[in-house]
């Protein structure tokens, strides 16, 4: 055990805490970003340090720091332990956690092509082969970037846990910004925010298909400036996999927190329209919508092997034939409403404590081909890859808006529209679901950048989808 | 770590380097936040972080590394990896240079005692006790922070900052209410913690049992706290040199041009008495005021030194770290203040609403700065010059140009709002014609 870990815990121990554990982390990141042909960033981070959350006198504290010698361990085991007896001023029961199997394990990460062993140059040769791809006359920026890390996370625990393990990220995405001089039109690939992100080495650039892609969002944003304005009324919608996404995340990822629903997140991110009395009892969509919680899945960005509190990764479904089933919890939010506990406690760093974040939230593939989908749809519109999106603080009442789309009159594709944003409540939203596309459209979108929390954390989530059909929604809105 | 500690590590990875010109900046400090939820402390923590930033220059190459283990071997290793990153790289025919001396000050202090762990608690405390008397529940936060920041390069820049800041926020929470209140400080003991318990919980309590109302344009009131999360967007949409690059600006081709009436005046000082001061950027560079908008007429963006250089201008001072995907941001974000009284305001309105705050806010449009989001903790509905009743939340799809256009009136005080190392300082604005899209249930 390093020295570090043992001296914090063992000190812990000693000055009253009955639950603590350490997080030490080494993480290696490297950011690269080319704009019209200049290089933006090249930059690399490296960054160790540690954290010790504790329980004494039934409350919780957290500290952390950089370094990472024996006493220091000791410091800041002291400081939490401090921390949490000030908690303890305010406490109206004691901070309980529910009981969990506790694994000692060491699980790396293999991958092809460790992205680290690409020198940069050839990477920047790639993405300045990519920027030529997407120059042409209206084309303001062309943006292309990649993203890479590798960390290794040591969890002990007084309960005995002592988990290692490797995390290895892969991402990249491309985009363009065309104008005419009176507006603007951007176009992503494979997603807008940074693209595609994925627990895989060097080889899920390689599969990406950047290069393919390139021309086709290019001359797309162009397509665009000249293109009508989405029309406004009520239609049936097709939303793509990237979309549906950001749908999932914000509709679905964010109000099962059980955090969040029990008013832990009120201060900033806000409560959840699914209170406990719902569970288990409330019709959240229509039979055909499957929606999982997987931290299972080998590549998926939003999975792991344990969270942070040393639960295993499950798959758990959050909604089951249109009924609203499970909760993302930690080991103290299910204790609270009797629950398993699910894993799904991450921090960003080690300088943060865990909270509740999504794992993989994922809308299981349907039947139908988008053939099917488009075929049964009089009026709607096909729309895909989010361009703007705003929900309120119970995750109710959302708009959000995508970078294309196009019209669907007599169950044929027609032309193509700009701006599209559609917006509804949440649960009448997902009611509406008649359709979703079969597993050969499915993909997991690996999305890098979910903030929550106080301090604020940005975590690695990702969501699965396929098409998914949803009838008479309000689509467009007016503010002139 | 001190100052001279601080000021050791920058000049010692400077000279380390054989790069053309190289700039280590080093930012860290302690910070220390007590969160509170459902009437009791649920999160309490704290860091003492320090992360070293290398950014070398060979040629017209520039790349840079960063590491958090400040020893003599990775402070070396960090500047190696900078140099190797740099000699992979292709070069940047935009580059100019890093920031030459400007002859700003080299130092800047402003520190306050930091309340330790039972102090915060026992803050905490008076409000949780606050909020149980009147039935309410409390969720917020005390957040207390040290930083630091010290920065040399190879062209004669050194300096060091150092500031405190403490931020109170409480929001108070009914069956089917709520109310929001915060304070900032460069001194906790600045805080009015009564002020804050007494603005959150009485908007809370006069916001019980909402009425609908259907969305439509109604004349607004916002107060600072919206008016901080409506503009929000402007600030890395329009502000920018990168913005008026990029298109995304509604001030590019409208320099000179008197846009809004005469009232409205925003620009950025990070040394304004109405701010929480920054001295110099995340360069080294002097942060001058620089005015966007001035009595109506579009004035100036800010820049970083990149994009100073690569036009034949002055840096404004207003560089984030290197490298930044936003390059520029306004720190120190003010709306300048205007003639009327709050009451007078309200009075003013026939029919329309009072918005404690906005929520959720994102672009529709970047060029028109068409903006979404909804309202939260706390909305009214004004009648005859009067608040008279709680209205469920409303979603509004508002572009700030217009809504800037259509203000009736700015009250004579403002807020100073401290979020993530920026600030903005803004008042109190009567708009016309706002336009509210949709509802929500509660």
């Amino acid at each position: 055990m390093d020295e570090v870990i043992e001296r914090a815990l063992i000190t812990a121990k000693k000055l009253g805490a009955t639950y603590a554990d350490v997080r030490l982390i080494k993480k290696s990141v490297e950011d690269l970003t080319l704009t019209n042909r200049e290089v933006k960033v090249a930059t690399t981070r490296r960054s160790r340090g540690f954290g010790v959350r504790v329980i004494v006198d039934g409350a919780w504290g957290f500290f952390s720091s950089v370094n990472t010698t024996g006493e220091e361990g000791e410091r800041v085991a002291k400081i939490a332990v401090e921390i949490a007896k000030a908690s303890s001023k305010t406490k109206i029961e004691d901070a309980k956690l529910k009981d969990i199997e506790i694994y000692q394990d060491r699980v790396s990460q293999p991958v092809k092509i460790d992205p680290f062993s690409i020198p940069m140059n050839k990477k920047i040769a790639f993405m300045l082969d990519l920027d030529k791809l997407m120059e042409k006359e209206g084309i303001i920026v062309r943006n292309s970037s990649m993203h890479f890390s590798k960390e290794w996370k040591t969890f002990a625990s007084l309960e005995g846990a002592y988990i290692e393990m490797e995390r290895i990220v892969s991402g990249a995405g491309i985009q363009v910004i065309a104008t005419d001089g009176r507006e603007i039109q951007v176009r992503s690939y494979p997603n807008s925010f940074g693209g595609d992100y994925a627990r895989k080495g060097y080889e899920f650039i390689e599969e990406m298909k950047l290069a393919e892609n390139a021309e086709r969002i290019r001359d797309e944003a162009l397509q665009l400036l000249k293109t009508r304005p989405c029309p406004t009324g009520k239609m049936d919608l097709i939303i793509g996999p990237y979309q549906m996404a950001l749908q999932l995340h914000e509709s679905v990822g964010h109000p099962t927190e059980l955090d969040r629903v029990l008013g832990e997140e009120a201060s900033f991110a806000g409560t959840s329209f699914l209170t406990p009395e719902k569970l288990n009892n409330f019709q959240f969509g229509s039979k055909y919508v499957n929606i999982v919680a997987d931290a299972t899945d080998p590549y998926a960005l939003g999975g792991f092997p344990y969270d942070d509190e040393g639960v295993k990764a499950k798959k758990i479904y959050l909604v089951k034939e249109g009924i609203f089933v499970g909760y993302l919890n930690s080991r103290e939010t299910s204790y609270k409403l009797g629950l398993e506990p699910m894993g799904a406690m991450r921090a960003d760093s080690f300088n943060r404590i865990p909270i509740i974040r999504m794992t993989s939230i994922n809308l299981e593939p349907g039947n139908s081909t988008l053939e099917e989908l488009i075929s049964g749809v009089d009026n709607g519109l096909l729309i895909d890859v989010n361009k703007s999106w705003s929900i309120d603080q119970k995750r109710l009442n959302f708009q959000f808006g995508t970078e294309i789309g196009y019209e669907i009159k007599n169950g044929k594709i027609q032309d193509m529209v700009k701006n599209p944003t559609y917006s509804g409540i949440t649960y009448e939203f997902w009611r509406s679901l008649d359709g979703v596309g079969n597993e050969s459209y499915y993909h997991i979108l690996g999305i890098p950048n979910c903030g929550k929390g106080e301090p604020m954390q940005v975590m690695e989530v990702s969501h699965g989808s396929s098409y998914a059909r949803f009838r008479n929604v309000n689509v467009g809105v007016k503010h002139e | 770590m001190n100052k001279e500690n601080m000021l050791e590590v920058v000049n010692k990875a400077v000279s380390l380097s054989k790069a053309d010109q190289v700039e280590a900046l080093l930012v860290g400090g302690e910070s220390y936040l007590t969160g509170f939820a459902n009437n009791y402390i649920h999160r309490n923590v704290g860091e003492e972080t320090y992360d070293l930033s290398i950014r070398v220059v060979i040629g017209k190459k520039v790349a840079s590394a960063s590491t958090t283990d400040l020893s003599y071997e990775s402070i070396k290793s960090c500047v190696d990896t900078a140099e190797t990153l740099c000699k992979f790289q292709k070069d940047n025919e935009e580059f100019v240079s890093l920031p030459k001396e400007d002859g700003g000050e080299k130092y800047f202090e402003e520190v306050y005692e930091l309340p330790d762990a039972e102090t915060r608690a026992e803050i905490v405390k008076k409000i949780v006790n606050a909020s149980k008397k009147h039935g309410l529940i409390s969720s917020g936060k005390f957040e207390v922070e040290r930083s630091q920041i010290a920065i040399k390069n190879s062209l004669g820049i050194e300096r060091y900052e150092e500031r405190t800041v403490a931020t109170l926020k409480n929001i108070a929470m009914g069956d089917t209410s709520s109310g929001f209140s915060q304070e900032s400080a460069m001194s906790f003991k600045d805080i009015n913690v009564d002020k804050v318990i007494e603005e959150s919980l009485d908007t809370a309590l006069k916001g019980r049992s909402p009425s609908s109302i259907e969305p439509s344009k109604y004349e607004v009131i916002l107060s600072p706290y919206a008016v901080t999360e409506f503009l929000s967007s402007m600030k890395y949409l329009s502000l920018t040199e990168k913005n008026i690059e990029e298109g995304t600006s509604f001030m590019k081709g409208h320099f000179g041009e008197k846009m809004f009436n005469d009232m409205i005046t925003f620009y950025d000082d990070g040394l304004d008495n109405n701010t929480i001061k920054m001295a110099f950027d995340f360069e080294g560079m002097k942060k001058k005021r620089v005015y966007f908008v001035k009595n109506g007429v579009i004035e100036n963006v800010v820049n970083d030194s990149f994009y100073a250089y690569k036009l034949g201008k002055e840096p404004t001072g207003h560089s984030l770290p290197q490298p930044s995907e936003l390059g520029a941001y306004p720190m120190n974000f003010i709306f300048e203040k205007g003639k009327s009284k709050l009451e007078d305001m309200i009075s003013n309105v026939e029919k329309g609403l009072f918005v404690q705050r906005f929520w959720y806010t994102n672009p529709m449009d970047p060029v028109n700065l068409v903006i979404t989001g909804m309202t939260r903790d706390g909305l009214f509905l004004i009648e005859n010059g009067k608040i008279t009743r709680p209205i469920k939340h409303l979603r509004f799809t508002e572009s700030i140009i217009t809504a800037l256009k259509n203000c009736l009136e700015i009250s004579d005080n403002f807020k100073i709002i401290y979020e993530g190392g920026a600030v903005t300082t803004v008042p109190y604005m009567r708009i016309k014609d706002f336009n509210f899209s949709s509802a929500t249930e509660f």
